[in-house]
């Protein structure tokens, strides 16, 4: 049995964020969730050593996914960040240049997403 | 430089906004603030200014709509001795002159897409080169940029770029209309009503009253706080907030919004009749002078408008006086002159 991993969700889609959070739990790990990124950024400072990873959609209200992983590799850079973009290649280039871990386009097959998260976290702790 | 224009309001939205702002300042992303007209999108950009670690470095800002194309180039990047024609010295571009600090790109919505080309080659590379330069220079700006256009609307259009769109949407900052946060009038006011009554020799705008505030929050409210501002400087002028409220046109943009009839004082119009036409009666030709008609009509008009203006101030000569721009002097001869009496009752 792995350890439980804390991941934070942020999109502005309830739906997605529904859907990933039941997966996710079912998965055992513990899960918190945002719907834009100005509450994400007020979570991960609440609880800034809590989180292992952080899964963001691209293009959201206030602040967006680009932003979101630029303030958390400057202010949080133990945690990881998956980026999911659906919105063709310029914020797709954008949150690679804004050094998120991993960039996946939607579609998003969420076991495939499982799995490659517990590959980057395994990676950065070996 | 001292603290700028605070944030007024109480309004969930503007709680929101002012939360936003205290999270990213000091991130240095770039911003677009967007809202309709007269919302106080500069004001948010001074906030965020002020709230940065960028404070005290320079400010500039460029209205995007103000200037024709070219000029607009090389408003922004500058230009070489010799870079055209004219180009007589080599001038700074606010790129330049912003360095290490804000700027603040006003109406970028209006932005030629020439020009956006090159502001998204600046924001990627982080360079920019003068026209006539062969030199590109390092800039470190803090980009903000301020619309009140729908953007994704203009990029359907094919008038905004999309891929400077996400450059610059890295943060978004939305401003609601006034007329979505009535909530803020009442605290809005308390804050303009102070600060022109020390600008207006402390005049003292009269509160207005629960009757008046509702029919503020009715308002459909296109120019937004700047028209709100405007209102409160006519109060102050006419010491009353019953003909301005009353001159609202509720009908605006509002299909759920009554719209009012109401009794106005009708401001002065000089006609064209009566001047010649004395007591009735066709003009004796033999003292007809244009002179004299000249004479009858101006001071029928400036009665008029006298007796308008002091009506509107209830008598107050010294306040009349000064809405009409002649001395207090002045003011008393016309009326004795011009026989205009005080109200009787």
């Amino acid at each position: 049995m792995q350890k439980k991993y804390k991941i934070l969700i942020i999109d502005d889609s309830e739906e997605i964020l529904n859907t990933y959070k039941k997966f996710f739990i079912k998965k055992n790990y513990s899960v918190a969730t945002a719907s834009n990124g100005l509450d994400g950024l007020k979570i991960l400072q609440t609880e800034p050593n809590d989180f292992d990873l952080i899964i963001t959609d691209i293009v959201m209200p206030n602040i967006s996914g680009v932003g979101i992983i630029s303030i958390v590799k400057k202010k949080f850079p133990e945690i990881l960040i998956i980026a999911i973009t659906g919105w063709g290649e310029h914020p797709g280039m954008l949150a690679s240049e804004a050094e998120a871990d991993l960039v996946l386009e939607k579609p998003i097959d969420l076991m495939e997403l499982d799995k490659r998260i517990i590959d980057l976290i395994q990676s950065k702790t070996i | 430089m001292q603290s700028g224009p605070p944030i007024i309001g109480v309004s969930p939205a503007i709680v929101r906004v002012t939360d936003l702002i205290n999270h990213v300042a000091d991130t240095g992303l770039n911003i677009v603030i967007s809202g309709e007209t007269g919302v106080g999108k500069e004001v948010i950009a001074q906030n965020l200014y002020q709230k940065s670690p960028r404070k005290g470095k320079p400010f500039v800002k460029v209205n995007c709509a103000a200037l024709p194309e070219g000029l607009l180039e090389s408003e922004l990047y500058g230009y070489e001795r010799g870079a055209f024609t004219g180009a007589e010295q080599k001038k700074r571009g606010k790129f330049e002159l912003a360095n290490g600090g804000v700027l603040f790109l006003d109406e970028i919505g209006d932005m030629p897409i020439l020009l956006q080309s090159k502001l998204l080659h600046v924001l990627q590379s982080g360079e920019f080169a003068p026209l006539g330069s062969e030199k590109e220079f390092k800039t470190d700006t803090w980009l903000i940029a301020a619309t009140n256009h729908d953007l994704e609307d203009e990029i359907k259009k094919h008038k905004f770029r999309e891929d400077l769109y996400y450059r610059l949407n890295i943060i978004k900052i939305y401003i609601p209309p006034l007329r979505e946060r009535t909530e803020d009038i009442p605290h809005l006011i308390n804050y303009y009503s102070q600060l022109y009554t020390s600008q207006f020799n402390n005049r003292n705008i009269l509160q207005p009253s629960s009757r008046v505030l509702q029919k503020l929050s009715e308002y459909y409210w296109p120019g937004n706080v700047r028209e709100l501002q405007n209102v409160l400087k006519r109060v102050l002028v006419l010491g009353s907030w019953d003909d301005i409220i009353d001159g609202f046109d509720y009908g605006y943009g509002s299909s759920n919004a009554v719209r009012q009839k109401t009794e106005q004082v009708q401001p002065p119009i000089p006609s064209s009749n009566n001047f010649l036409f004395q007591n009735g009666q066709a003009p004796d030709l033999e003292s007809f002078s244009l002179k004299d008609i000249k004479k009858n009509a101006l001071d029928k008009v400036e009665k008029e408008a006298i007796s308008y203006i002091l009506e509107k101030t209830g008598w107050n000569r010294s306040r009349a006086s000064k809405i009409l721009k002649i001395s207090y002097k002045t003011l008393l001869y016309k009326i004795s002159e011009l026989g205009i009496l005080p109200p009787t009752t």
